[in-house]
């Protein structure tokens, strides 16, 4: 079976920007694994074929983790009006140099994951639609709306993951 | 007069946003260059009015980097408000998580941010002078740098539960001892982090030994330098005396934390967000000092590890003892400071209090009203000075951050590498990332040094010679 991982990431203290953390904790629900408390990662749970972990950010110590998967769906908010309230692309690696040190996206992190590890998951990337980014913690109601179609998307790539591995990668 | 005006935004390859404009005359000269820093935070003010005990975690998100550092100066602050020692165990414990921070910090800033100027070269494509081209280039290195970075941020991890804003310090120690798993753990890799940061600096070393001349002149101007010592005038990244030495390397002062508002003052320009601290009893503007990893081993006697020891005396031998002053090598030095922290890891794990219980001191609490920590964050001498009324809501919060206190020091090294290499007529990408690379010698963390509430005038830019807007540069 293809190992999956699934990273959201995110800020939990800027309410949407955090929505990646209420899509894991309702997948993992429906996988039967325990949810992440708000200052846990789930580092320390990777043993199965499909894991799910929450991050601030994309970080260079995550990517020899990522390497030894087959599949990595990353999990994010977006803010652009002219992309559907949720998303979901396949992610093409490509390193683009940011000016700022702090910030990695989906491609690049891939990239360099490659250029690393000589290994490339298949990665995609799903986003939904951020209202709110005020400071506080929860969901605006159409962010939180988007939740169980987003944990139902996922489910539908394992699932297609599982039965067709080796095929390209595709969203549904 | 300054006539055109060459705007770099923003300025790559640092933490936090800023911008350099270059003053050109009517001949192509450069008249004047200034560094400004445009974030605008309003930490010191909007932090009025909170309880004490919550600085710790409030203050160490100025900044996702080097949030550990305020999160040790902060407890420190508040073991005088509280007036509580921390037992010694709770202080081993304090510096083994700082000695992680320095690690992490000084490592990512040496392969990611600095690295790819010194392997590639200042002139290298931009598309290939970034981490990704060292990658490709030496891709051995690159796991090292990885795994430096790593293994500093699971220190972290290991005894404030995250890498990044742990939860670990209370007024009068920390909130649980390290466990024998996670002894264990650190210790069990050091060995191989010590061999990474050697390599790392023999890089370091040959660079420069290759490059003496430009190392010697790049950004290289006379300075006062400021950094803690311990008893012993040594190295000491957690807890010391404040030394200030002047340019010749003489000593101008020795003085404990408390006593800082004696000898720094703040100089304020209406140009940047970042103030200007300086050596008080000098004035402004002769008192501007440096800090950081070169401030720091100009200010030190010796270093009480054993490696770290042998390359600080190589390192003293740049300029026959007295204080180095090209701004490059803050990476040398950055380097040096990489290899004491993994070996102090060692001493630190070795002691028989590491694994003691007995972290937190308690008793009946009575509230100073007023308390000043003080730390040598992986950027420079880091100052949190805290009064609160009787009930322990904070009146007053004056931050002397590192990268402040370097502030006069990144202004000097982008105008002195400006009139060294910029000339009217074109501008070429290597001369821009040379003013950049000067500023990225002192590992600038512009969120956490801007911290002043007030206006936003800012100013986007370019002028020709008739006062026109030119084209601006920008990346």
């Amino acid at each position: 079976m293809a190992r999956t991982l699934i990273i959201g990431y995110g800020n939990l203290d800027r309410t949407d920007d955090g929505v990646a953390f209420y899509v894991v904790n309702a997948l993992r629900q429906r996988l039967g694994q325990p949810p992440l408390s708000p200052d846990e990662t789930g580092s320390e749970q990777l043993t199965g074929e499909r894991d799910s972990v929450f991050l601030r950010q994309l970080q260079p110590e995550w990517m020899e983790t990522c390497a030894s998967y087959d599949q990595v769906i990353f999990i994010d908010a977006h803010v652009h009006e002219n992309t559907a309230e949720l998303a979901c692309v396949p992610v093409q690696s490509e390193y683009v140099p940011s000016p700022f040190t702090h910030h990695m996206t989906p491609p690049t992190f891939l990239a360099l994951t490659q250029a690393l590890y000589g290994r490339e998951p298949a990665g995609r990337l799903l986003s939904i639609r951020g209202h709110d980014f005020d400071f506080h913690r929860g969901l605006s109601p159409a962010a939180a709306g988007q939740v169980a179609a987003a944990v139902e998307m996922i489910l539908g790539m394992l699932e297609e993951a599982s039965l067709s591995w080796g095929m390209e990668a595709s969203c549904i | 007069m300054a006539v055109r005006k060459i705007t770099i935004e923003p300025v790559t390859r640092i933490e936090g946003h800023a911008r350099v404009t270059i003053h050109l005359n009517e001949q192509g000269g450069v008249e004047q260059t200034f560094f400004h820093v445009d974030e605008f935070r309003g930490m010191e003010k909007f932090s009025e009015g909170r309880p004490y005990f919550e600085m710790p975690q409030i203050t160490q998100r100025i900044c996702g980097i080097c949030p550990v550092s305020h999160h040790l100066a902060s407890a420190k602050a508040c073991d005088e408000i509280a007036g509580v020692e921390p037992p010694r165990p709770a202080k081993l414990l304090r510096e083994l998580m700082h000695m992680g921070q320095v690690v992490q910090s000084h490592g990512m800033h040496f392969f990611h941010l600095a690295a790819p100027d010194l392997i590639f070269g200042f002139d290298a494509d931009p598309a290939t002078r970034n981490v990704f081209g060292i990658i490709k280039a030496n891709p051995e290195l690159a796991l090292k740098a990885v795994n430096l970075r790593r293994y500093g941020q699971q220190v972290i991890e290991r005894l404030g539960s995250k890498r990044v804003h742990p939860y670990f310090t209370v007024p009068g120690g920390v909130n649980a001892p390290l466990k024998p798993a996670d002894r264990e753990a650190i210790a069990s890799e050091r060995e191989t982090m010590v061999g990474y940061a050697q390599d790392a600096i023999g890089i370091a070393k040959g660079w420069i030994e290759e490059n003496k001349k430009l190392a010697d002149s790049f950004a290289s101007f006379p300075s006062n330098y400021m950094g803690l010592v311990d008893q012993e005038g040594g190295l000491q990244l957690y807890d010391g005396d404040i030394r200030v030495r002047d340019a010749e390397g003489g000593l101008l002062a020795q003085f404990k934390p408390a006593e800082y508002l004696e000898y720094v003052a703040e100089h304020v320009e209406p140009w940047s967000f970042l103030k200007f601290p300086y050596y008080k009893k000098q004035g402004w503007p002769k008192g501007p000092y440096r800090v950081g990893p070169l401030g720091r081993l100009n200010v030190v006697d010796k270093i009480g590890t054993p490696l770290a020891a042998e390359e600080f005396k190589l390192f003293k031998q740049v300029r026959g003892g007295k204080p180095v002053e090209g701004s490059l090598y803050y990476h040398y030095t950055r380097l040096i400071e990489v290899l004491y922290a993994i070996e102090r890891i060692g001493q630190l794990l070795d002691d028989p209090d590491i694994l003691s219980k007995e972290v937190r001191s308690y008793g009946t609490v009575e509230l100073s009203g007023h308390g000043v920590g003080v730390i040598e964050a992986p950027r420079g001498t880091l100052f949190h000075d805290y009064s609160t009324d009787p009930d322990g809501l904070l009146t007053r919060v004056n931050l002397i951050v590192a990268t402040g206190n370097n502030n006069w020091a990144m202004n000097k090294s982008a105008g002195a590498v400006a009139e060294a290499f910029v000339n009217g007529g074109e501008i070429k990408e290597g001369v821009l990332n040379r003013v950049e690379a000067a500023i990225r010698c002192y590992d600038p963390c512009l969120s956490c040094s801007t911290h002043a509430i007030g206006q936003m005038p800012l100013e986007i830019t370019l002028l020709a010679a008739n006062g026109t807007v030119l084209d601006r540069v920008a990346r």
